[in-house]
């Protein structure tokens, strides 16, 4: 079986996949201690010894919680052994809809995550953070999707079609600029 | 009896650093990747880039950390990790591999005190004796300690406002010195004579300590200069901050051997590194016959060997812990 892991924002996502199909999708909401609860729901709900490859969502998002979900995913492969592949946040919500603009968004606290994804699923130019005044301006002039159901079997379908990287070299995507990058 | 080997993990601040420790007194394999010199580019540690580069470098750091002993986790007995205190970004990235490790090799967890880990250090080599006074001395803590076992604490006194190293930081930037500020005043004191006058500590009937007020006066010294338009001394300011720094550490340790008449002395964290504290401390366990207890060099800066090194007693107890470990900023010795 396959384990998909996301901790890009708020939520614990961890979710099972086999033959095509989710068996097990567990979601943990508005999780304010990622640590707390990952590996424990791992521990719970995967049998390791069946375990195929690992997926994880690298970000763009909540710094933290995207490096937990990382970490755990990166030690989960290298340790293992097993090939790891990762996703965007955005390219999972581009995935998951069937507008021909694929202007996917999505907010934290203070502004908003934006992508722009061409019909392949290709991201266009690169993903950028806008205060919340600049969104409203940005939001005025395109149509953005911010509100999406993802689809994941579609996205998991998706990513097992990647190439697998080396579990050292997988990183998050960090977007925001932090004080000394400004 | 069977070896026992602790496969410790140190994400507390700056340096991402794994080791493998047999039987609490000997290390195996060591690796420390320090990231001081990306952090010397923005005049001090950036917490946010600490935290990325352990994410980024942590894999990398168990591999050769394995290499090095020819060993593989599954040879290890338990996983131990520093959970608090520390940059609390920097301190998750280690629970969480700490934890994917217990889980993937069925090992058990430990969670270690990285200021305990900082005592422990002295167990490296099997060297250290109890009843001990240990002085925990760092960017973060002053502390003076009695311990009378393993992980028998008593807390004899602490410091009421900033940390040694602290004040340390913050008069190597006020005279101009780059990060890292500690070794950097070190460095300069040795040129220098202690010729300022700077005030004497209140002196007062406790263990506890007090670096605000010296630090205080150094800022307003250098201060007062500039407005004569003097130009300061900096060798000689350093020479004599360093000095009135330590001397705070040596009347207090000196109090507590006269009235405790323990003869082990351990010092322990970031600052004991300084050469000249390490001296006068030891001229003062001299005097009183007591033992100086310091820890290899490399076991001073944070590393994980001496996480291992504390790791064992608690592995010898049971004393184990679950995969919800949360990682915490603070914490106490006792």
């Amino acid at each position: 079986m396959h384990l998909f892991i996301d901790t890009h924002l708020n939520d614990v996502v961890v979710i099972l996949y086999k033959n095509g199909k989710i068996i097990k999708k567990e979601i943990i909401k508005d999780e304010e201690e990622h640590s707390r609860v990952l590996m424990p729901l791992i521990n719970k709900i995967l049998d390791k010894d069946k375990l195929e490859s690992i997926i994880v969502v690298n970000g763009p998002g909540s710094f933290t919680g995207v490096r937990l979900g990382v970490t755990v995913a990166k030690t989960l492969a290298y340790t293992l052994e097993k090939p790891i592949r990762m996703i965007d946040s955005l390219k999972c919500m581009a995935l998951s809809t069937d507008e021909e603009d694929k202007i996917m968004g999505f907010s934290d606290k203070n502004g908003y995550y934006i992508g722009i994804f061409d019909d392949e699923f290709n991201l266009v130019g690169d993903y950028s953070y806008l205060t919340n005044s600049e969104y409203e301006e940005f939001s005025d002039k395109y149509h953005v999707i911010t509100d999406i159901k993802l689809d994941y079997e579609k996205i998991i379908d998706y990513v097992l079609s990647l190439d697998e990287v080396n579990p050292h070299k997988v990183n998050p995507i960090y977007v925001k600029k932090i004080a000394v990058e400004k | 009896m069977k070896d026992i080997n602790i496969l410790s993990i140190e994400t507390s601040c700056d340096e991402t650093s794994i080791a493998i420790v047999k039987n609490g007194i000997e290390v195996v394999a060591l690796t420390i990747l320090s990231q001081m010199d990306t952090h010397a580019n923005y005049g001090g540690v950036v917490p946010e880039i600490a935290s990325r580069m352990h994410t980024e470098n942590i894999t990398m750091v168990l591999e050769e950390t394995l290499n090095k002993a020819h060993m593989k986790v599954s040879d290890c007995d338990a996983i131990a990790v520093t959970y608090a205190p520390g940059l609390l970004g920097s301190l998750l990235v280690g629970v969480e591999f700490a934890k994917v490790l217990s889980y993937v090799y069925d090992l058990p967890l430990i969670k270690v005190n990285h200021l305990i880990g900082h005592i422990y250090a002295n167990k490296i080599g099997d060297k250290m004796k109890y009843p001990a006074l240990a002085l925990i001395i760092s960017g973060g803590h002053t502390e003076l300690i009695k311990m009378t076992d393993d992980y028998e604490f008593t807390k004899l006194g602490e410091t009421q406002d900033d940390a040694i190293g602290e004040a340390f930081d913050k008069v190597a930037r006020v005279i101009g010195l780059k990060y890292p500020g500690g070794p950097n005043i070190e460095k300069l004191a040795k040129e220098g004579s202690n010729n300022y006058k700077l005030p004497k500590m209140a002196n007062d009937d406790t263990y506890n300590f007090s670096y605000s007020g010296l630090k205080s006066s150094v800022i307003n010294l250098v201060n007062k200069e500039k407005q004569k338009g003097n130009e300061i001394n900096k060798a000689d300011l350093a020479c004599s901050f360093q000095t009135a720094a330590v001397e705070e550490l040596t009347r207090k340790l000196e109090k507590a051997l006269l009235e405790t008449d323990i003869k082990n002395v351990i010092i322990a964290g970031g600052v004991s590194a300084n050469k000249y504290l390490r001296e006068e401390i030891r001229k003062l366990c001299e005097k009183y016959d007591a033992e100086l207890q310091l820890p290899e060099f490399i076991y001073c800066t944070d590393n994980a060997a001496m996480i291992g090194a504390a790791a064992y007693p608690l592995y010898l107890n049971g004393d184990f812990t679950g995969l919800d470990l949360n990682a915490s900023s603070t914490a106490d010795i006792c």
